[in-house]
């Protein structure tokens, strides 16, 4: 198609601000869906991401659309994710793209992720069209929003579009904006061919399948392609489009979105970022790529049934088709015994994938402390990455720890900005600055990652009664006086339950979970110790006594039966608990240190 | 073919009032309903009387059996007599309330060997809070009356762990039981039965560490007395032992009579439905009652056997239990002094008979 008609465009949002609902819409009044074939949230595929009501991964769908000039556009929208950790996929859909929609919910206003992603927008030269969506809810003020929209990205209220993805008021205006305002691609059709690889997944049945963004020359069917960075040569099986189901045609061109069905087996074979080309008439210059998603969090996932440890391992895998940000090795626990250190984006992206695991592949699993990674300098001057407290080398031997650091956002009303600076102080943050934002307070923190990736957010969300957003982005290590915090249960130091802290609140957190353990660790045959330890020395200690009664009463009529029952159920009961050593341990316990709320 | 079945139970439902933590099936009132309930149990005894050898033991429960009319339990008992083996141990349940000393003449007359009186306890307040009808005087009333009526094995029901009791309360009931002298003790932790009215009234339970050291005073002072703690809850002076419920924990057969009773032969085991009136209704009819039948043999017997067996204080000869589960359990048992292996016989120490339940976790599936 002539690059004139085409137009490349994502929709950036907050989370719950109808992202999905307007993608609906707009498939919907296109025709692009059938009525009867419509659902909410089309383009959500993964069922975890429809019950989330988040996007996790990128999709382009192509949008045939007939103008008010009369002329038949093809509207190629691309879907990005909402949450901070997948940040990383936003700014692959927006290369991918020359303008965005800003979609700001009318009666919330802006929100810090939101805002984020348009400064990603303006980075990458997009053009943005700013709409304010949900005007048909009552507490909507859209004037108020557009004003501010306006002021924050330049131009005017009245460029701001009024619009309700739900009773579908305002779409057809979008659909003009996106014609009139979003530049056409400007790639060179005759020059040799290069396209973009925005995003892969794998496919049971068809291997990987790469979403391309053609910008020079064209991809015809059949045609041998080589990827730009890797060497590698393939004949891609089929080229075409998502309508949104996949629509096999006989080519890409110029400025065209699409997918390629490779063939190929492992995700890890096509890398994201890389430009193909053909191999008969190669480019001499591929695009510019993208940044490696780095894993920014850590935690040991460990089968509660250990024979389920093949099975996890078998689960991972292929998880890891589908999603290269995962990054995972077999880790060993004294505690838990055989499982694997896994690193993640985010939280967001951890518990997705502990509850994909536990759900798609029915594993029981215990989850370990979240932590970041620390560059350990140790005495001798050399420099170790450390992903796990258990790899701490001896205090005698550190001559110094860096930790990463994020530079968090926070967007709050007025009235809980001492909230939110109490939270940010609590954990560790550094004030940067802070400023207005239509009614609200933009407060920017300096903020260990390692503190944010506890319950960070839950708790900003508490504290904000929801109404806080947070967007954070590495800003590099820093140097801090970091401890390791053990605790003991019978005596003995179980590693899985060992983590990296600061000193200065090193004893008020082992006081703090030491509590929460005796809490969830129920009586045993005898009595367990539990104390925390900060370097090799005792700092609290609580006990779960030992059970002095436990017997079933009566035996009633000779109701056998019954009794059994109450012992199956029982044992039904310890098998979501971890022997370590002679003492079981619920899952809770493990989870418990995730929750430290404040340090006082 | 199985063999014959030595032990009977018979259920007699009917209660003047439900008490506030009774779950049992029970029947409140239905004063009309008795005389065909009556003849029903009378059927199905008839028609199961092909299992029964010489009876060793019969149990009547309820309810409150000695709410029946004297009259109509000597007609049951006249059937059930001529089927009793020489010496059998024949238990009736009462609650103080409902006995005299003419009834009690007339029960001895009819066979009956053994009382068991549902005291539960001697407070008033207590008494209250478990809705029971008798005061602690009928209590003291009916224990003589059944002595003077010349019953020889008389046995009390108590309970602890009920919410409000207190220490001195638990105290006093003690000595209250022992003071009246009986030859048999059951003394159970009062459970939370989903179904009950106490249950359903919220009140918690005493705090665990508070039932422990009540469970562990009343064996204390119960063996003092001359009692034998020879079975989890229940304590006897010697030869008083209810062999009925020896039975039970020795994973004998037995027979099980009336409204949601339930009975084991020869590994197969069924729990007549609770409704009166279809119970009734099927019977007339000449049809057995509605039934739930469960399958007891293999690793499920084996897991009963060990699971009634830890209940005694007699050791377990393990031939008769069969292996345990997880064998290697047993030397960390014993490290922790909870059992005790000689040979071919397990037994739980004193200490590991507290926690009988945590000890067969450990050593048994249950799965």
């Amino acid at each position: 198609m002539e690059q004139g008609l085409i137009r490349n465009f994502c929709i950036i949002a907050h989370i719950d601000h109808g992202k999905s609902t307007l993608a609906d819409r707009i498939l919907q009044t296109t025709e692009t869906i059938a009525e009867r074939e419509m659902r909410d949230q089309v383009l959500d595929s993964m069922d975890l991401e429809r019950e989330r009501g988040i996007t996790i991964k990128a999709q382009a769908v192509r949008v045939p659309y007939r103008a008010a000039d009369g002329r038949t556009y093809q509207l190629n929208l691309i879907d990005t994710p909402g949450h901070v950790d997948f940040s990383y996929e936003v700014s692959r859909s927006l290369a991918a793209c020359e303008g965005a929609l800003l979609v700001v919910d009318a009666s919330q206003g802006i929100e810090a992720q939101t805002l984020a992603n348009a400064y990603l927008a303006i980075e990458g030269d997009l053009e943005l069209v700013p709409l304010v969506n949900k005007i048909d809810l009552p507490a909507a003020e859209p004037e108020e929003h557009a004003r501010a929209v306006a002021e924050l990205i330049g131009g005017t209220a009245d460029e701001v579009l009024r619009v309700s993805a739900k009773t579908g008021e305002g779409i057809d205006e979008v659909l003009e904006a996106i014609v009139e305002r979003v530049p056409p691609p400007r790639g060179d059709g005759q020059a040799p061919a290069r396209a973009l690889i925005f995003d892969s997944v794998y496919d049971q049945y068809r291997g990987v399948v790469a979403f391309i963004r053609v910008v020079d020359g064209s991809l015809p069917r059949g045609a041998k392609l080589r990827a730009m960075q890797t060497g590698l040569v393939f004949a891609a099986e089929e080229i075409g489009y998502l309508a949104p189901e996949m629509t096999p045609t006989e080519g890409l061109g110029a400025g065209e979105t699409g997918y390629l069905v490779t063939g190929l087996k492992n995700l890890g074979d096509l890398r994201v970022g890389d430009t193909l080309t053909l191999d008969a008439e190669p480019a001499s210059e591929a695009l510019p790529g993208y940044q490696e998603a780095k894993p920014m969090v850590f935690c040991g996932l460990f089968p509660v049934d250990s024979d389920d440890y093949p099975g996890l391992r078998d689960a991972l895998e292929r998880l890891s088709l589908n999603d290269a940000s995962l990054v995972w090795e077999p880790e060993t626990s004294q505690a838990l015994g055989f499982g694997f250190r896994c690193g993640f984006l985010g939280l967001l992206h951890m518990d997705i994938v502990r509850e994909r695991l536990e759900r798609e592949y029915d594993l029981d699993l215990l989850t370990t402390t979240p932590n970041v990674e620390y560059q350990v300098h140790d005495v001798r001057g050399e420099v170790q990455q450390v992903r796990s407290p258990v790899d701490l080398p001896d205090p005698n031997d550190i001559e110094s720890i860096e930790e990463p650091y994020v530079r968090a956002t926070i967007i709050v009303p007025h009235d809980l900005v001492g909230a939110v600076m109490g939270l940010c102080q609590d954990r560790r943050g550094t004030f940067v600055t802070m400023e207005a934002i239509e009614q609200r307070q933009q407060i920017v923190y300096d903020l260990p990652l390692a503190e944010v990736v506890l319950d960070f957010y839950d708790q900003l969300k508490s504290r904000t009664r929801g109404y806080g957003s947070l967007d954070y982005e590495p800003i590099g290590d820093r140097s801090s006086p970091l401890v390791k915090l053990d605790i003991l249960l019978a005596g003995d130091p179980v590693d899985a339950l060992s983590q990296i802290v600061h000193r200065d609140v090193a004893y008020v957190r082992g006081k703090n979970l030491v509590e929460r353990l005796q809490k969830t660790i129920p009586r045993q045959m005898f009595e367990v110790p539990i104390q925390a330890a900060i370097g090799g020395r005792i700092v609290a200690r609580e006990t779960v006594k030992a059970k002095r009664k436990d017997v079933l009463a009566k035996c009633y009529g000779g109701d056998i039966s019954r009794k059994r029952k109450l012992l199956e159920r029982q044992k039904e009961g310890k098998k979501r608990m971890k022997q370590v050593g002679a003492v079981e341990v619920p899952q809770e316990a493990f989870l418990s240190v995730l929750e430290i709320g404040s340090d006082d | 073919m199985t063999e014959p079945v030595r032990h009977l139970y018979v259920h007699l439902p009917f209660c003047a009032s439900r008490c506030g933590y009774c779950a049992f099936v029970v029947e409140v009132g239905g004063l009309g309903s008795r005389d065909d309930y009556l003849e029903a149990l009378t059927a199905e005894l008839e028609m199961e009387a092909h299992r029964l050898g010489a009876i060793e033991t019969v149990f009547l429960g309820g309810g409150t059996p000695t709410l029946m009319r004297p009259r109509r339990l000597r007609e049951l008992l006249d059937r059930v007599r001529p089927l009793l083996a020489p010496g059998a141990e024949v238990t009736v349940e009462a609650n103080p309330e409902t006995v005299d000393g003419a009834q009690l003449v007339e029960l001895l007359e009819a066979g009956v060997t053994r009382l068991s009186l549902g005291v539960q306890s001697f407070q008033p307040s207590l008494l209250a809070t478990l809705d029971r009808a008798a005061t602690p005087a009928m209590a003291r009333d009916a224990a003589t009356c059944a002595r003077e009526a010349g019953f020889r094995s008389l046995s009390i029901d108590l309970l602890f762990g009920v919410p409000g009791q207190t220490a001195d309360d638990l105290a006093s009931d003690m000595e209250a039981a022992i003071d009246i002298g009986p030859d048999h003790v059951s003394w159970y932790e009062l459970e939370m039965k989903p179904g009950s009215a106490l249950a359903a009234s919220g009140v918690p339970l005493p705090d665990e560490d508070l039932t422990a050291t009540a469970y562990r005073d009343i064996v204390e002072r119960l063996e003092a007395a001359g009692y034998r703690w020879y079975e989890t809850a229940n304590y006897a002076r010697p030869g008083h032992e209810c062999r009925h419920n020896l039975a039970y924990w020795g994973a004998a057969d037995y027979l099980g009579v009336g409204i949601g009773a339930v009975s084991t032969v020869g590994g197969r085991r069924w729990r007549n439905a609770p409704r009166l009136e279809d119970y009734v209704g099927r019977l007339s009819r000449g049809e057995a009652p509605r039934r739930t039948v469960e399958v007891i043999e293999g690793a499920v017997a084996r897991r009963e056997r060990w699971m009634l067996g830890l209940r005694l204080d007699a050791p377990r000869d393990l031939g008769w239990a069969g292996p345990p589960d997880n064998p290697a359990a047993l030397d960390r048992l014993a490290g922790l002094g909870h059992v005790e292996s000689d040979g071919g016989e397990l037994r739980l120490t004193r200490e590991g008979r507290f926690v009988q339940n945590a000890v067969l976790g450990e050593l048994m599936e249950f799965a």
